[in-house]
């Protein structure tokens, strides 16, 4: 069961790119690149051979699997809503937050390694604006904890609709952004510019490693679309298929709802990005609040 | 060595057995008898003095030998040895006026010991700092004791209730001066900075410990006032925050480990100020989770950052300067002070397999627990779990920046890239705590014990072993390690199968990269400081580059610590100030000394007779 649900994660992550491509091109007007690219990028890549930087160790291309694992495995504790989690205990939603957070201390720390000054910029950035989004989360994970009065995922993931839900949703929304280096944080569709954040610090990589880097962000941006829905769909009350409907919609929402901001919005400078994650950070909090006080009325 | 094997055996021991450890002798000192006992708690540090007291005299062998040091490696022996006895003493002396006696000597001999290098002046200035530092908190605790023993009429020490609660914030200001939380931690950076690695390891990893036992053991014992946990938690939340915010901005690679001390010293603090605020409330199962966390945290900050100043003094031997930004590239000369060092980041950022994520996660599990309960007292737990998170990501970004910055890249001087490997002789201290780091992780469960033993030794109503968190999260772990492992090892067999390259890196076709094109750790660390500036005081210094051909620019920062330059300098200088014109009345003229006994005794006088009137 542990396994098939594994190799789910594994298989439809790289969906999600393809389609939030898919709705960029539709509202541009073009047809775009097919649905599936993504396959076939990482399947290249994993046939490609690698091209080291000679300032760069071993531990360079090791991250990358680490990260990957690190990520695999935050997805594993995630609840898939009545299908429930494929290991849930008490504190799993801390596991899964420093798993993200191992995932990007290796990412970083491979950036490190090639000396490249786009890559000490790129794991700048991408460390600095995490401690902002890791308020965030953390904002959130405690509303929901006390919401529910559980403090695992699977308990957790049972919200009740009300004002606090509306404020978690746009907070978490916007830490999906930003985790993900979606556009306005991040334009994911440049390569080499000043003003990235995950793209520029994964320059150096080539073959195999990138094609795991590649589906690991992929995997990142489904575990957050999932984390979502989950925090605002009352999924476990659903019989098991609505249930999979739901969620499946809901993780569709969330993908067109990337791509749309993505088309209309144009990426942040540099200066108002802490902004709009303090404000994403402020909308958790309030939700946090409202779950607290709730208890009290 | 040996005595510190045979400590260790005791001190595990008493941790693991059932048997508390109780010994009165009839030898009588300052009218006291030595009394000395040794429960759970004090077994817990002591464990942790002896395993960094052995893996550091072992260290000090190469590091600091007799052939390089002739004046101070004998002497430094010494004083490492005393040092060890006298905190071995401070835990187990069960008596005030001889604990005062214990902690007086065990704050000289880390003073002897941060000036083994006595010729530089910053070091001697460090020491006199230190001492300074360390002689406001005794004064503290002289106090303390004093009002201790006039209440319970004896000098013996244990649970007391028929005393004043506000004892405790004397103690808490007088362990905590030694413990180094933010604002006391001013002596702590320049201290720890400048003495010998092998110092600095003990310094930061177990003596500044022997505060927060100080705090724990009385925060067990004293009757608090009922604002003592959220004052505790406070204090550690600020203490985290503030102290990887300084970290953050040192280039100094053993000032940003110091100041990550205050931020560790931070986290303990927020463990036992929600342990004081469970127990002040009806002894709540989540307490003991943070509790716990706090206590288990002491072990793992011990044996990481003593880890990570081996690491830090094996860098100044083999290249002679501690400046992150003369550093580089460090990996290929040294790669296993590279590899240690790296573990010990991971652990120190809390990053699951390792130890430090074990207990962050316990104190944080107790945070969620207090918050899910929504009890009116315990609203703390929620601006302190989201303080603590900044913190650890933050910490996360100050590691990132310390080992980035010293080990990979290109190397930026030539003394950088003329380093090379130190000997067995210090590599092995250090493989020794990095294979503990990796045992308390992916194995919790066999500490778990002591842990229980030292809490129920605390609040006896916590020594049902809080296991089954811990137990849940170590087999997670373990697969995670063995995971991690497999998934490494697959793909550097997939890209070697496919063909591997080297080639230059990568910088938009430029093909002539220098070292000096990579990114500082102080543009590394600059966005996160931008949130900062509002507590640094910056001096800086910047020269642009002007006219066609510029001969030169230069930019300089430097981040002072805030408290010491800004509050406790000044407020010195106006102590001197007044202490000066108080000089002006002594001048050596025999008529003014007759006027002062005059006008003394009859002010005396009207007051006498004012008395005798009322």
């Amino acid at each position: 069961m542990s396994v098939v649900r594994l190799l789910l994660w594994v298989a439809l992550a790289p969906l999600l790119p393809g389609l939030i491509n898919k709705v960029k091109a539709w509202v541009a007007g073009r047809q775009g690149p097919p649905v599936l690219q993504l396959y076939y990028d990482i399947i290249r890549l994993w046939q490609k051979g690698v091209v080291l930087s000679t300032l760069a160790s071993p531990v360079f291309v090791l991250a990358p699997a680490v990260a990957w694992v690190a990520i695999a495995g935050a997805a594993f504790l995630v609840p898939l809503g009545p299908a429930g989690a494929g290991l849930s205990f008490h504190g799993d939603v801390l596991l899964m937050i420093y798993l993200l957070a191992l995932a990007r201390f290796c990412t970083a720390w491979a950036a490190l390694e090639t000396g490249s000054a786009f890559e000490g910029m790129g794991a700048a950035r991408e460390v600095s604006y995490a401690v902002l989004a890791e308020a965030a989360m953390f904002a959130a994970m405690l509303s929901l904890a006390v919401q529910s009065g559980s403090v695992s995922l699977s308990g957790m993931l049972s919200p009740s609709p009300g004002a606090g839900t509306v404020l978690l949703a746009a907070g978490l929304f916007i830490v999906l952004l930003a985790e993900n280096c979606r556009v306005p944080f991040d334009d994911p569709n440049t390569h080499l510019e000043l003003t990235m954040i995950h793209e520029a610090m994964v320059l150096d990589h080539s073959g195999p490693p990138l094609a795991v880097i590649l589906h690991g962000a992929s995997m990142k941006l489904l575990l957050f679309a999932v984390l979502l829905t989950a925090a605002v769909l009352p999924l476990r009350s659903l019989q098991p298929l609505a249930a999979a409907g739901a969620l499946a919609g809901g993780v569709l929402v969330v993908t067109i709802g990337v791509g749309v901001a993505e088309s209309f919005l144009a990426r942040f400078s540099f200066r108002r990005v802490p902004l709009l994650l303090t404000m994403a950070f402020l909308l958790c909090l309030f939700s946090l609040l409202v779950a607290w006080k709730g208890g009290a009325a | 060595m040996a005595g510190t094997l045979a400590v260790l055996v005791a001190a595990l021991a008493v941790l693991f057995g059932q048997n508390e450890w109780e010994w009165t002798s009839n030898f009588v000192l300052g009218g006291e008898r030595v009394h000395m006992r040794l429960d759970g708690l004090s077994a817990l540090f002591l464990a942790i003095v002896s395993v960094i007291g052995g893996a550091g005299a072992a260290y000090a062998r190469d590091y600091w030998p007799d052939s390089e040091y002739p004046a101070s490696a004998a002497r430094g022996r010494v004083w490492w040895n005393a040092l060890l006895l006298c905190m071995g003493l401070v835990l187990m002396i069960s008596n005030g006026l001889l604990f005062l006696i214990a902690w007086e000597a065990f704050a000289l001999c880390g003073f002897f010991l941060i000036t083994l290098d006595n010729r530089r002046p910053e070091v001697r200035k460090a020491g006199w700092l230190y001492l300074a530092a360390s002689h406001a908190g005794t004064l503290s605790l002289f106090a303390f004791f004093a009002m201790l023993a006039a209440h319970t009429g004896s000098w013996d020490l244990g649970p007391v209730r028929d005393v004043p609660p506000a004892l405790f914030w004397l103690a808490l200001f007088g362990f905590g001066m030694k413990a180094g939380f933010f604002p006391c931690h001013i002596w702590l950076p320049s201290a720890h900075a400048n003495a010998p690695s092998h110092v600095s390891a003990i310094m930061s990893g177990v003596a500044i410990k022997m505060g927060i036992y100080g705090i724990v053991r009385f925060g067990g014992w004293l009757p608090l006032p009922a604002s003592a946990g959220y004052v505790v938690i406070g204090l550690g939340a600020m203490s985290a925050v503030m102290g990887i915010a300084f970290a953050m901005a040192q280039n100094d690679i053993k000032r940003l480990l110091a100041y990550c001390s205050v931020e560790n010293i931070g986290i303990i603090m927020i463990g036992l100020g929600a342990a004081l605020l469970a127990r002040a409330h009806g002894n709540a199962a989540w307490g003991q989770l943070a509790l716990a966390g706090a206590l288990l945290h002491v072990w793992n900050h011990g044996l990481f950052k003593s880890l990570l100043f081996f690491g830090a003094g094996s860098v100044l031997h083999a290249t002679g300067t501690r400046e992150m930004s003369r550093l580089g590239g460090l990996w290929r000369p040294m790669p296993w002070t590279a590899g240690f060092f790296a573990l010990g980041a991971v652990a120190v950022s809390g990053l699951p397999p390792l130890n430090g994520f074990v207990s962050e996660w316990l104190i944080y599990l107790g945070l969620f627990d207090a918050a899910t309960t929504r009890s009116g007292y315990a609203w703390a737990v929620l601006p302190a779990a989201i303080l603590f998170a900044i913190a650890g990501a933050l910490a996360l970004a100050a590691f990132l920046k310390a080992g980035g910055t010293v080990f990979l890249g290109a190397s930026r001087t030539k003394a950088a890239a003329h380093a090379c490997e130190c000997g067995a002789g210090m590599l092995a201290p250090m493989g020794l705590l990095a294979a503990v780091c990796m045992l308390i992780g992916i194995a919790p469960s066999l500490v778990l014990p002591a842990i229980a033993r030292a809490t129920g030794s605390w609040n006896p109503a916590w020594s049902s072993a809080g296991g089954a968190p811990v137990s849940t999260i170590g087999p997670a772990l373990l697969a995670l390690a063995a995971l991690v492992a497999a998934a490494g090892f697959l793909l550097w067999k997939k890209a070697g199968a496919n063909g591997l390259r080297r080639d230059l890196t990568w910088d938009c076709g430029y093909r002539e990269p220098t070292a000096r094109m990579q990114y500082t750790s102080g543009s590394f660390a600059g966005i996160s400081l931008g949130w900062f500036r509002w507590i640094f005081h910056t001096d800086f210094k910047f020269r642009r580059p002007r006219g066609p051909f510029p001969p030169g620019s230069l930019r300089i920062e430097r981040f002072p610590d805030t408290v010491l330059e800004w509050i406790v300098v000044p407020a010195g200088a106006v102590i001197t100030r007044l202490s000066n014109a108080a000089l002006g009345l002594q001048h050596g003229r025999l008529q003014a000394y007759i006027l002062y006994l005059v006008a003394g005794l009859a002010t005396l006088g009207v007051f006498v007779f004012l008395e005798g009137k009322l």
